[in-house]
């Protein structure tokens, strides 16, 4: 499916609660409210047309400040996830609005398996809690990490050089 | 002691045959020197040209260095790659578990003091020596063949300098 039928398809299933965010690129950017993100991952996963069964990547971002060009002016955390379909050969990219105090979310590793090692990611390095997740150890730092969420915006550490402004 | 000083291993030839008078300190280094087993500790990039150093254009083995996989059967362990916080504890370990004489070569940029990730990051511990003790640095990313080549046989220069005494069970070697 082309990149306007992803996006006509989802805007009569979800209406007022997408957001398509215009630019260049070849498949659907889409916002999606927080509280119909487990029945959106649900419908792009199970629906037949969309066939979105592929989970390649969930990311954590942190916006601290006013950021330009991004869709929204506020402080927030987001959720990105890419999404592609084997069978359909199209991606997309859907990403959800987290607020910047204590961000969570639902989990959706009971829909896409592959979530599951990408949300203990982001819990640990940026302290977005996944709630419902059903493994949330820590996956990549130190057993005894004890410094913060080491990818927020203006994290510092002990071992943490800084590169020197030129 | 004036044989000693004179040449390494006197040969004196005697009817039926010869006797080689040497120091113990000569024979062991030697013998250490051209048979240093190396426990493959390849974590990253490095691992690579540690490989091919390995393989058959670039051999270790006509130094008489084989491989081994165990740190407990290796005299020498080459750190080779970028080294995490977390698998800092792991190194460690490992290296406690070689015999003693035992020796490091820091192989590459990021074994020697944090490499391109000197700056900017928080999970790459800056150095291989701040958890144990090295003996030959490598720079490079990742070094030539021939450089790792020419390290240990730095490091083979270092053993044939050594003494008895050092490995002596009062002095501890870190």
């Amino acid at each position: 499916m082309t990149k306007e039928d992803i996006i006509r398809k989802l805007q009569d299933k979800f209406g007022s609660d997408l957001e398509v965010v215009q630019n260049n690129q070849p498949e659907p950017f889409v916002y999606i409210s927080k509280d119909k993100y487990r029945e959106f991952c649900r419908h792009v996963k199970t629906d037949p047309e969309l066939d979105f069964d592929f989970l390649f990547q969930l990311a954590g971002v942190h916006y601290p400040m006013p950021s330009a060009g991004s869709g929204s002016s506020d402080e927030r955390f987001e959720v990105v996830l890419s999404l592609s379909s084997h069978a359909k050969i199209h991606r997309m990219v859907a990403k959800v609005k987290l607020d910047i105090i204590d961000p969570e979310i639902e989990t959706i590793s009971d829909i896409w398996a592959a979530a599951n090692w990408y949300e203990r990611e982001s819990m640990e390095l940026f302290g977005i809690k996944f709630l419902h997740h059903p493994d949330p150890r820590p996956l990549l730092l130190v057993e005894d990490w004890e410094f913060g969420y080491p990818m927020r915006k203006g994290w510092t550490g002990p071992d943490f050089i800084p590169m020197p402004e030129k | 002691m004036g044989v000693i000083e004179k040449v390494p291993a006197y040969i004196e030839k005697i009817p039926g045959g010869g006797i080689v008078t040497t120091s113990m300190d000569w024979v062991l280094n030697q013998s250490r020197a051209s048979s240093i087993w190396y426990m493959l500790f390849g974590l990253a990039c490095c691992a690579i040209e540690m490989m091919a150093t390995g393989a058959s254009r670039y051999d270790f083995d006509r130094f008489g260095m084989i491989f081994r996989a165990s740190p407990r059967q290796a005299d020498l362990m080459f750190v080779a790659g970028t080294v995490t916080h977390k698998m800092a504890k792991r190194v460690k370990i490992l290296h406690e578990q070689m015999a003693e004489p035992r020796y490091v070569i820091a192989m590459g940029g990021c074994a020697c003091n944090g490499g391109p990730f000197y700056y900017d990051c928080y999970s790459v511990l800056k150095g291989i020596d701040k958890v144990i003790p090295v003996d030959v640095y490598i720079p490079g990313c990742p070094p030539r063949p021939e450089s790792l080549m020419e390290g240990c046989l730095r490091l083979q220069e270092k053993i044939k300098r050594e003494k008895l005494s050092d490995w002596s069970s009062d002095r501890k070697n870190a």
